[in-house]
């Protein structure tokens, strides 16, 4: 993980340091800041239509950390994801809505967590149930398999019978009050941002964990080398499916937390399109770096955003209207341009920028 | 060690009996049969297209021969797959560098030491106590005893991938040394390796095959001939599948047959030295 230099000066006596997260003091300081800024000027002083922006952002990184850990970090491409999502979102909504949950249990706002995390292991077994195919099939033809998730999932299952549960119709609406995590009613935007931000911090700290520790290694290993992965004694299969499973895990998270922000979900939540549009995020961001998920995260819904408000300018014009009507195929369009713009120009994404940006300001101002 | 084939059966490590592999209607190897005893180098040598490559790949199970048996300490495995036998001790390098690319040479040696760590999933996520522990135990056998040994230090956080041809090599018999294995297949260590290199790779041979700490047994696949004259107890010699002669360097320099297949009626294999 260390590949960047360590400061003229700076050595570490032990291996235990060595293989620390923060080394430098520096470091340490510029991370309190982020984290003072996350928790603090962040809800201080951001507006309600800020705070939305955020969250859309922190779902997407919760999205993007399971396609990135696939396809980023073991080699599995992905393009079902969001399915898995669909899974989690689902899991939670009908355990909330329709599972006997004891009153102390809704009182203490336990239940929403617990359906979280009954979410996200049943989005896990769900992934490693369209992960069994990589046992036999890579590539190409992995894709073709995966994307079979995304329509065997939402578009026949979902749609055709989970969501026919209850009479409800379509969409599966959350009634105030229902979504409750300890004494905290999730109800506003700040609310959700502040549960966004724990569970963005813990799922990107799991990675970031696993990434460093054997089972992560044997994933790169996989993604590197499948045939000598083997020989060094990886058992293949075993890690490919548990790629698959952590992956569906934090999807799951992802859908189960992004409930509280919609108190309402319907199929449409979950298209192909959002699997695919998490693929471009980590393209964009950088593939095989945690920093790449977050970057590209942000980069992609900011520049959506930026976006539409650009075209909101002048939606009083004939054309400007039009625009804005047909905002989804802009925002496509303006999605295709960026992947291509990025595959030209900057093919190791927005990581490998910031990495070098790192790397130049330590060793500046002598670059020699 | 002697050119005698009267062994005791507790000495061989590894046996080939009776291999015969097939591609469609090509033979690889027909009838071959190899014993490699505990604490021996033992080479195999021949042409190109010999079949030395596939007999390194049944013996560690990327393939499997349709007739004959493999034993390993006398037990057959020829039905294990390719990460069991690990488990059991057999490590190898590859012709062409197979390394982690992407990862640094500190990440491909610590995988190499994979089946020695215990560390799961919720282990790994939450990386303290045990896990790390762990990490740092290993990480000391790693800094201790094979970057030192293979003097890669200077490249420790280096992306493998970056490396030149030479140490690449040496990353990857570093990550087959941190299995810390019984038995060692080294696939042509030596191949596209400079003079300089190529005296290092055979010290380093020599070293993990003799010193205490390590002792292991290598199967060596190699064409330079001066290295594997110097540095085999016993050679065995291929020829398009069919086995020629398994003795003592002696023996093969002086076997017409290998000579003919082979080696050539001058002395070739002197002019590397």
């Amino acid at each position: 993980m260390s590949t960047t230099w360590l400061p003229c000066g700076v050595y570490h006596q032990d291996y235990i340091h060595d293989q620390g997260w923060w080394q430098t003091r520096f470091i340490k300081t510029k991370m309190i800041l982020l984290f003072a800024i996350l928790f603090i000027v962040i809800p201080e002083f951001a507006d309600a239509y800020s705070l939305s922006v955020c969250n859309q952002i922190g779902y997407t990184i919760l999205g993007a950390l399971g396609v990135q850990l696939l396809i980023g970090f073991c080699g599995q491409i992905t393009l079902g994801h969001a399915a898995f999502l669909a899974v989690g979102a689902y899991t939670s909504t009908l355990l909330i809505l329709d599972f006997p949950w004891p009153k102390f249990m809704m009182d203490l706002g336990i239940a929403y967590p617990v359906s979280i995390l009954i979410a996200a292991f049943v989005a896990g077994f769900w992934s490693v149930l369209f992960g069994l195919p990589s046992a036999r099939v890579k590539g190409f033809y992995l894709i073709l398999t995966t994307m079979a998730a995304q329509f065997i999932t939402v578009n026949f299952l979902i749609t055709g019978y989970v969501s026919q549960i209850g009479g409800r119709g379509q969409a599966f609406s959350l009634p105030p009050g229902t979504i409750k995590v300890g004494p905290w009613i999730i109800d506003s935007d700040i609310k959700v941002y502040f549960m966004m931000l724990v569970l963005v911090i813990g799922c990107v700290i799991i990675v970031a964990n696993l990434i460093r520790s054997r089972v992560g290694r044997a994933w790169i290993a996989i993604r590197d080398n499948d045939i000598s992965a083997e020989v060094m004694g990886i058992n293949v299969v075993k890690y490919k499916f548990s790629a698959f499973f952590v992956a569906g895990f934090i999807g799951g998270i992802a859908g189960a937390f992004w409930i509280s922000n919609l108190a309402a979900i319907s199929p449409e939540h979950f298209p192909w399109f959002w699997s695919l549009w998490l693929v471009g995020v980590i393209l964009i961001g950088g593939v095989g770096s945690i920093h790449g998920t977050i970057f590209g995260s942000i980069f992609m819904v900011v520049v959506m955003e930026a976006l539409q408000l650009f075209v909101m300018q002048f939606v009083d014009t004939s054309w400007g209207e039009k625009l804005f009507t047909d905002f989804l195929f802009l925002k496509e369009a303006a999605f295709g341009l960026a992947i291509c713009v990025f595959m030209i120009f900057e093919p190791k994404g927005i990581a490998y920028r910031w990495w070098q940006m790192k790397n130049y300001f330590n060793l500046w101002p002598f670059s020699y | 060690m002697t050119g005698s084939n009267n062994t005791n059966k507790q000495d061989i490590l590894l046996e080939l009996h009776d291999i015969h592999m097939f591609f469609g209607k090509v033979c690889a190897l027909s009838g071959v049969d190899l014993k490699v005893r505990k604490g021996e180098i033992h080479s195999v040598i021949g042409p190109n297209g010999a079949g030395k490559t596939v007999m390194m790949n049944i013996i560690n199970g990327l393939y499997s021969p349709q007739r004959g048996n493999i034993f390993y300490k006398q037990q057959k495995i020829n039905a294990l797959r390719p990460f069991k036998r690990a488990k059991l001790g057999i490590s190898r390098t590859f012709q062409k560098v197979e390394v982690f690319g992407g990862m640094t040479v500190l990440d491909n040696i610590r995988l190499g030491r994979h089946i020695h760590m215990t560390s799961g999933i919720t282990g790994g996520s939450v990386y303290i106590g045990k896990t790390a522990r762990e990490e740092t135990e290993h990480r000391r056998f790693i800094e201790e005893k094979i970057i030192d040994l293979l003097e890669i230090e200077s490249i420790r956080h280096k992306p493998v991938g970056m490396l030149p041809y030479g140490l690449q090599k040496r990353v990857e018999l570093g990550r087959a040394l941190a299995l810390e294995p019984e038995l060692l297949i080294l696939d042509e260590p030596l191949a596209g390796l400079n003079l300089e290199e190529v005296e290092d790779m055979a010290r380093f041979v020599l070293e993990i095959n003799e010193d205490e700490q390590w002792k292991i047994t290598c199967v060596l696949v190699e064409h330079d001939m001066g290295v594997v004259m110097d540095l085999s107890d016993r050679v065995f010699v291929l020829n398009f599948g069919n086995m020629i002669i398994d003795g003592t360097p002696e023996e093969v320099q002086n076997h017409p047959e290998v000579i003919k297949a082979y080696l050539g009626e001058e002395d070739m294999y002197a002019t590397r030295r």
